[in-house]
């Protein structure tokens, strides 16, 4: 269960936290080993999504916050 | 193994490397939400791979990205598959699709880092990644009361905003935090990417901690939580595995 302790939000500890989309998508396209394959498209390809992707998720996040997001269960 | 396309149109996906590979592996499914996990060893590293369909991660993945849903579906799939392994033993996240055409192709870029990835397996042992976000805490809402005139509105309004302390405080107090959370920190990296555009938001970073220092981050948390009560929301998302502290300066990719 997401967690609050004096006023800090925990999120995560428990599989049956859900972890919001944006907090997924931070951290799984934040870096991570980066291995040239063949397919060098797949590299550059995230990098350009980046670009706009901030303001299209928040709003997106705004709308799902709601919702109940048992689809978004991390390590699952 | 020739270094040639997968048959049937399958290309290798893979989510990150670890140096030894588990009795018990639950079974995982991957990023297509179809095909198995794998492990495969590439010179006593294991890579944990899944065969994908290389028409949706390589012809058609630039698109792909664009698209949400698939993003959305992908991204939370491939985070499952990390999350899974890395409960089990140390793992170093591949960055989101990273595909290989042949299991050739794999090991030989495996080899050529070799040196370089058992540093990261050292550096990230025995640690998580933490994301901790700040949040500036917004006035609610309030109805405004039918003023009779511009002045009584504009007083009314004024009585509404939260008092303010000056930027320069604000911005040592947040420098503060940074330190604290620096000091439980084995390293620190910039965070989100993606979610800088939240509304509120005024401070955001990666952690790599100990798990043995863990408590200790809890409590850095807590007592600057407790102390900016009305002006800052804290939140706190992990343990992650060390997505952010695995690259290396020489990663950067150069072809276009």
């Amino acid at each position: 269960m997401s967690a609050t302790t004096n006023a800090v939000i925990f999120t995560g500890d428990d599989p049956s936290d859900a972890m919001t989309l944006l907090d997924i998508l931070d951290h799984v396209l934040n870096q991570g080993v980066v291995l040239r394959g063949n397919l060098i498209i797949s590299l550059a390809g995230v990098d350009l999504v980046y670009l706009g992707l901030d303001v299209i998720l928040t709003s997106v996040e705004t709308a799902l916050r709601h919702v109940n997001a048992s689809a978004l269960l991390p390590g699952k | 193994m020739a270094d040639q396309l997968i048959s049937d149109g399958r290309v290798l996906y893979l989510y990150g490397i670890t140096q030894s590979k588990p009795r018990d592996v639950p079974k995982l499914i991957g990023v297509d939400r179809f095909a198995p996990i794998e492990a495969v060893e590439c010179e006593g590293i294991f890579c944990w791979i899944s065969r994908v369909s290389a028409l949706d991660f390589e012809k058609n993945l630039a698109a792909n990205m664009e698209n949400l849903d698939w993003l959305a579906e992908t991204s939370v799939a491939h985070q499952r598959v990390i999350s899974a392994i890395s409960r089990l033993t140390e793992i170093l996240p591949t960055r989101f699709a990273t595909v290989f055409r042949s299991e050739a192709s794999l090991c030989k870029h495996i080899a050529k880092r070799a040196r370089g990835l058992k540093q990261d397996f050292e550096r990230v042992k025995g640690a998580d990644e933490w994301g901790v976000k700040v949040f500036t805490i917004q006035p609610a809402p309030l109805a405004m009361p039918t003023a009779r005139s511009g002045k009584d509105y504009l007083k009314a309004k004024a009585a509404r905003l939260p008092s303010r302390k000056p930027k320069s405080i604000q911005r040592d107090e947040i420098i503060k935090f940074e330190q604290a959370l620096a000091d439980v920190a084995i390293e620190t990296a910039p965070a989100g990417n993606v979610s800088r555009g939240q509304r509120g938001l005024s401070f955001q970073t990666s952690l790599l901690v100990k798990r043995t220092q863990r408590k200790k981050l809890e409590s850095v948390l807590e007592n600057f939580a407790a102390e900016w009560k009305r002006e800052r929301r804290i939140e706190c998302t992990g343990p992650w595995p060390p997505y952010s502290f695995v690259s290396r300066p020489d990663d950067t990719v150069r072809s276009k």
